[in-house]
């Protein structure tokens, strides 16, 4: 390609042909300008999603092959989630896809265009700060979008049929986060928080470490403490000294108790005694017959899991809004 | 007083009319009650020292900086509508452009964000400086890349052109060029130009409009050719070291007693005594003196100012 020829056409003009291809002709103005400049995250997140889709289906094929020549759900099938390389590599790519849009595409997504002054290039064209902000926004939110409802639509899939199979339970945040609504949401609420922190600090990297820093906090040790928050704990009162009945053996279990029979509850550990002559002596003094279970039942995932939703796009909302009326109010 | 400067009172006329207008950051105010207009079709020098506000103006006039106070019209048109977009192009000192685009990727933002855009101009001006349409920006040299910035500003077809220092980071063959290219297209446009520099000899061959902002204010506003005649440089016998009384019916802008001789930049407000030797001063002279002596009352050429009312104070 001569430059004579490339300078010659008319990037404007329909109907000529151009060096880009008719592919790209479909995206005119502000679009395709952030879809142009942004290209390699775009291509990279599609791609790994793309490639973690295509492993998921793979890998539950395998699943119900093995299934099947083993006669599940009639005959035991053994523990074919036990050491699953696949669903290790997989789980640990959905773990981390939250940390990628965040610190790769949200925290720079405004604060690279402050920072080599490309945001003054475009708002000083004939397209206002808001119209160009909103297709920013636009474009991260998408590829938050459509990353998290493919992977989570496809991860569900491959987990809700074999759950008894799989070794992590419902409420772990490898499952309840990525499955369901929580996985696009939690994309949404992270992307927003990167673009957010990157707004505020205006420079590239100290953005990125900042959002770094942030979805690590959050995702580690925040949310675990949210998750278990979100539904309302059952309580199941059972006499002392017999099991627990089976059709609990799945849910949830988040505190135990020791009660009297006029329903007054004492901790676990209360009549933990060196000796069983004192330990009897303790139930005898506190009246205990019962023991108590306190739970979540996986019946109660999918609300919890429209709740986080719930929580996440609000916050996403709240953030964005902030974003738009602190970039519209300062210079950029 | 040349009356050159001054268009019929419609406010299309005016590039650019400032009523009032201020803006305050949290270190205090970097352009405080300036009220000036800028007549279509000048090419205008914005002067002023490091800090004088010069670029907060040209930041207010592309809705970069939002005002404090007042307001700033643009061909009549407040500046916060969004109509307003297409007739201004802006050329920062830096001249961002996205380095990983090519050249032809630039001039094609260019078409895609600008609805008057004028591909064929944009085009010639970068072939003529032989810069590659499929070369990557980033590894354009500074002159080649002050070029196509310039057929991005150019290629919008403004109206008005601003420009803040575009030729600090060249060296001198380029500045040359781009001066010429400038001069160039906008008298063929009729564009009006407003360009900040710190190279006075670069205003005095390029700027026919001057507007003179010192620590936030506005010194002088008007057309060069009316300006400078307007300053008088007088030397004289001083009495007893100081300066004589008979300057006090004149506007001093800037004087200086050496032994027995006084030398003084003024604005005659009469007849000068016959005793008093003097020069008509160069336009460098008449903006160092300005920039010396931020109290020095501030000069309007007829048709520049405005008061608050909006209406012309002659």
């Amino acid at each position: 390609m001569s430059s004579t020829t490339t300078l010659t056409e008319k990037p404007g003009e329909p109907g000529k042909p151009s060096e880009l291809g008719s592919g790209r002709r479909l995206l005119r103005g502000l679009p395709w300008l952030v879809v142009r400049q942004h290209r390699i995250a775009l291509a990279c997140v599609l791609g790994l999603t793309l490639f973690t889709a295509l492993w998921i289906a793979y890998e539950r094929h395998e699943l119900v092959q093995l299934l099947d020549a083993r006669g599940w759900p009639e005959k035991d099938p053994g523990r074919p989630m036990e050491n699953n390389r696949g669903y290790e590599y997989i789980t640990n790519v959905i773990n981390s896809l939250p940390l990628i849009l965040a610190v790769f595409v949200g925290a720079p997504l405004i604060a690279g265009d402050q920072e080599s002054g490309t945001a003054q290039l475009v708002t000083t064209q004939s397209v206002t700060r808001r119209q160009w902000l909103i297709t920013k926004l636009g474009l991260a939110y998408g590829l938050a979008l459509i990353s998290g409802l493919a992977l989570s639509a496809l991860f569900t899939w491959w987990w809700k049929p074999h759950r008894s199979l799989f070794l992590s339970e419902w409420i772990d945040g490898v499952i309840f986060d990525n499955t369901g609504p929580v996985l696009p949401a939690f994309l949404l609420f992270l992307t927003a928080a990167g673009v957010t922190i990157g707004a505020l600090v205006r420079r590239m990297l100290p953005a990125m470490v900042g959002t770094f820093l942030f979805t690590s906090v959050t995702t580690v040790f925040v949310w675990d403490e949210i998750r278990v928050r979100l539904g309302s704990p059952h309580m199941f009162t059972y006499p002392k000294d017999t099991e627990l009945p089976a059709r609990f053996h799945d849910v949830h279990e988040l505190d135990r108790w020791v009660g009297s029979a006029d329903g007054t509850l004492y901790g676990w550990g209360t009549c933990a005694e060196a000796t069983d002559e004192a330990q009897n002596a303790c139930i005898e003094e506190h009246g205990i017959v019962n023991d108590v279970i306190e739970y979540l039942d996986y019946g109660q995932m999918a609300t919890m899991q429209w709740t986080a939703a719930g929580i996440l796009l609000a916050g996403t909302v709240v953030l964005t809004a902030f974003t738009l009326w602190w970039t519209s109010r300062r210079p950029l | 007083m040349a009356d050159t400067s001054t268009p019929n009172a419609t406010s299309g006329n005016w590039a650019l009319e400032a009523r009032g207008l201020g803006k305050r950051y949290r270190r205090g105010w970097a352009l405080r009650d300036c009220s000036f207009r800028i007549p279509a079709g000048r090419i205008c020098g914005l002067v002023g020292p490091n800090g004088a506000g010069k670029s907060t103006l040209l930041g207010l006039a592309t809705r970069q900086v939002q005002p404090t106070t007042g307001e700033l019209r643009v061909f009549g048109v407040p500046v916060d509508d969004p109509a307003v977009l297409p007739q201004v192009a802006f050329l920062g000192q830096d001249k961002p452009l996205f380095k990983r685009f090519t050249v032809a990727e630039t001039l094609r933002m260019g078409a895609e964000l600008n609805p008057g855009w004028d591909a064929a101009a944009a085009e010639r001006i970068v072939r003529a400086g032989n810069v590659p349409g499929d070369a990557k920006v980033g590894t354009l040299s500074g002159g080649q890349r002050t070029r196509v910035a310039f057929a991005l500003a150019f290629g919008k077809r403004p109206d008005l052109l601003l420009l803040d220092e575009p030729m600090s980071d060249l060296d001198p063959l380029a500045r040359d060029e781009m001066s010429t290219l400038l001069m160039a297209e906008a008298v063929e446009r009729g564009t009006t130009v407003v360009m900040s520099s710190h190279l006075l000899t670069e205003l005095e061959d390029m700027c026919d409009y001057l507007l003179v902002v010192s620590e936030g204010r506005i010194r002088m506003a008007g057309d060069a050719d009316a300006l400078v005649p307007a300053h008088t440089l007088v030397t004289g016998v001083s009495r007893d070291g100081s300066l004589p009384p008979e300057l006090a019916g004149h506007t001093v802008v800037e004087s200086r007693v050496q032994g027995r001789q006084f030398q003084a930049m003024i604005r005659p407000g009469g007849p000068l005594p016959a005793d008093w030797e003097r020069a008509e001063p160069s336009l460098e002279e008449v903006l160092l003196a300005h920039l010396r002596s931020p109290d020095a009352p501030s000069l309007y050429t007829q048709g520049a100012r405005v008061d608050a009312e909006g209406t012309q104070a002659a």
